[in-house]
């Protein structure tokens, strides 16, 4: 038997291999929906991967570092170093910011670390890490810095020093790695015009300038500009150790609480990108319903002008099987023609996309399937109209 | 004497109920013979279409009874169940316009019959170029239906109606689109085919250019048909 709806096409390809570029341009922008989905959870795992940290010790009563703020006294991990246990332990800051170069503005992540401890870049792909105790800066290759490049962050010009890449923060910003006392006094310290108001309103103030006490107000002063503060304590287990009783350990003596890679992985996918999930999940639906009943329209408007035809091929014998089955080889080869499309128009733009798109091969099978089930779908109400076609229709009168 | 290729006896359709029901065929009487082409003339709205239809088992008749080549497919009631098959296997259509498929070539839009009949791809073109070299459009098998002429287009629906070889084939007006030349031309087909075949041919037509060329003729008038002796005039 001959297949009839491959020789329909055949004979219009050119008007069915468009409207299967404009259906694959539509499903294109649903599978990048789905990769900026798979982007954000995996911008959340990457930045969980950076600091090779296997506990996350934070500000007691916070989703810190990523999901709340969270500080903690930058010499605390002293005392996280004696718990039975932990093999290594590092100070980070986390502060997203704006800043400065040569060819614009860009907004990144910037983490104070301490080169050594957890907490550093894992890898590099140009330059080198941070020797100096100051003003060098790694750079994720996202920010558009290079190599050299003098950059100003509030007070003091920086050096990127060296390049590395896939280190962003869960928004997606890159991350721009500089010596933890930097970083510290970026996030801490206040400006000189602020500290010299806030010294005078504590000298002003009887209660820190008393005249019996000599040396309360320098005190209250030197406390008032330290930045002894980190945002996160990063701990790596000895092998044998076990993170859970670790973990309970540091909430029970150290008053802080304590975070698994699980309980992060939770905190970053279920909280702080879920929001952000959900309105992808929802545009998702919407594009899928809207694809399918463009694919239903498309289906049926080139049914219905086949109606004469499909009278013909009733009258003279055909059955209904062969006409349904013409009309969803149709649509299945519509579906397959906007798949193609959509999957390499996808990959295309994907690199532009600001945010990281991770287009998975596992999404595209599902998608794949999908788009021919809402083709198969959506020829069901052009099966449905073919099959009320009367073969009488071709005869006159 | 052989059978009656068609045979029809007070075969009656009414359309709708009760005040609203219209009597479309009042007691039809038709005989055709194998190899016989008749022409059925009548006024607009006399039943001809309807006829056609019943005929074409696309609608159920009321009351009446049919039988193809002495075999009976209506009597008061279908005789038989699939009536795709019986449209496909004994009965050939031409339509007042070829109504040819677009999207298959000449070859694969008469071998589409014997096809649906459940005939091998390759038999089913051979028989077709066959019956398209019959009809002297041999040398357009693999042309594209709208490369086709007018003339051509009607020769290749002809060969379609005839490619399973039907005791009967039903014209539907298939000289209206035509000039004079070339509907006698259509005319003097379906005699040579009907002979060939033996097939009975049933000529629903308007066309006062072609009525002289039937030996018998079928008035249908308020859904009742008289016979009568045509010219027989040579197409």
């Amino acid at each position: 038997m001959i297949n009839l709806a491959a020789r329909d096409i055949l004979h219009g390809w050119g008007k069915f291999v468009f409207t299967g570029v404009g259906l694959g341009l539509l499903i294109g922008v649903t599978l990048s929906m789905a990769g900026i989905y798979r982007g954000l959870v995996d911008d959340g795992k990457a930045l969980l991967a950076i600091g090779g940290a296997d506990l996350w010790v934070v500000q007691r009563d916070t989703l810190g570092p990523y999901a709340e703020p969270s500080s903690v006294r930058d010499d605390a991990y002293r005392s996280l170093l004696g718990i039975p246990g932990v093999a290594a332990a590092g100070n980070v800051t986390y502060l997203t910011m704006q800043i400065e170069h040569a060819r614009g503005e860009v907004r990144v992540m910037l983490v104070g670390f301490q080169p050594g401890h957890p907490g550093e870049p894992g890898y590099l792909v140009a330059g080198r890490p941070i020797t100096r105790s100051h003003y060098e800066a790694i750079a994720d290759m996202r920010s558009g810095l290079s190599l050299n490049e003098r950059i100003r962050i509030r007070r003091h010009e920086y050096i990127v020093v060296g390049l590395t890449r896939r280190m962003v923060s869960s928004g997606g910003d890159p991350m721009l790695f500089v010596p933890l006392k930097d970083a510290q006094e970026v996030q801490f310290l206040k400006d000189n015009d602020a500290l010299v108001n806030e010294r005078a309103r504590s000298a002003a103030n009887p209660a820190f300038n008393r005249p019996g006490v000599p040396g309360l107000l320098e005190a209250v002063q030197a406390s008032q500009t330290n930045s002894h503060q980190v945002n996160v304590v990063l701990l790596r287990l000895a092998p044998d150790a076990d993170e859970t009783r670790v973990a309970e350990q540091i909430r029970r003596w150290k008053h802080l609480e304590a975070y698994t890679r699980a309980d992060m992985d939770e905190i970053l996918v279920a909280k702080l990108i879920a929001t952000s999930a959900r309105q992808i999940f929802m545009f998702l639906v919407i594009l899928s319903v809207v694809s399918a009943t463009i694919v239903a329209f498309i289906i049926y408007t080139m049914t219905l002008n086949k109606v004469r035809e499909i009278a013909v091929l009733k009258l003279i014998g055909a059955r209904n099987r062969t006409i349904a089955l013409m009309i969803l080889q149709q649509a299945l080869g519509l579906g397959v023609i906007g798949f193609i499309v959509g999957r390499t128009a996808a990959a295309l733009w994907a690199p532009i996309f600001p945010k990281y798109v991770l287009l998975l091969p596992g999404d595209a099978v599902r998608g794949a399937l999908l788009v021919l089930l809402i083709c198969a779908l959506a020829s069901v109400v052009a099966i449905r109209a073919a099959l009320r076609v009367d073969p009488a229709a071709a005869i006159g009168g | 004497m052989a059978q009656p290729a068609i045979e029809i006896n007070g075969l009656a359709k009414r359309y709708g109920e009760g005040d609203a029901a219209v009597d479309a065929l009042k007691g039809v009487d038709m005989m055709i013979q194998p190899g016989e082409v008749v022409g059925l003339i009548g006024p607009s709205g006399s039943g001809k279409s309807t006829l056609l239809k019943c005929l074409g088992a696309v609608i159920e008749p009321t009351s009446g009874r049919m039988a193809l080549a002495g075999k009976a497919i209506y009597d008061n009631g279908w005789k038989v169940t699939d009536l795709r098959a019986l449209r496909r296997d004994r009965i050939g259509f031409v339509f007042q316009a070829p109504y040819l498929i677009p999207f298959l070539n000449v070859t694969d839009n008469v071998a589409l019959l014997p096809m649906l009949a459940g005939l091998p791809n390759s038999q089913a073109r051979e028989q077709a170029r066959q019956m398209l070299a019959a009809l002297d459009v041999g040398h357009r098998t693999q042309a594209q239906v709208r490369q086709l002429s007018g003339g051509e287009q009607q020769r290749v629906s002809i060969a379609r109606a005839l490619v399973n070889e039907p005791p009967i084939v039903l014209a539907d007006e298939p000289t209206a689109p035509l000039d004079s030349e070339r509907a006698l031309t259509v005319i003097r087909i379906l005699n040579q085919m009907a002979q060939r075949f033996q097939t009975a041919i049933i000529v629903v037509t308007h066309d006062e250019k072609i009525i002289p060329t039937f030996k018998r003729l079928y008035h249908i008038r308020d859904g009742r048909t008289f016979e009568a002796a045509g010219e027989g005039r040579a197409a």
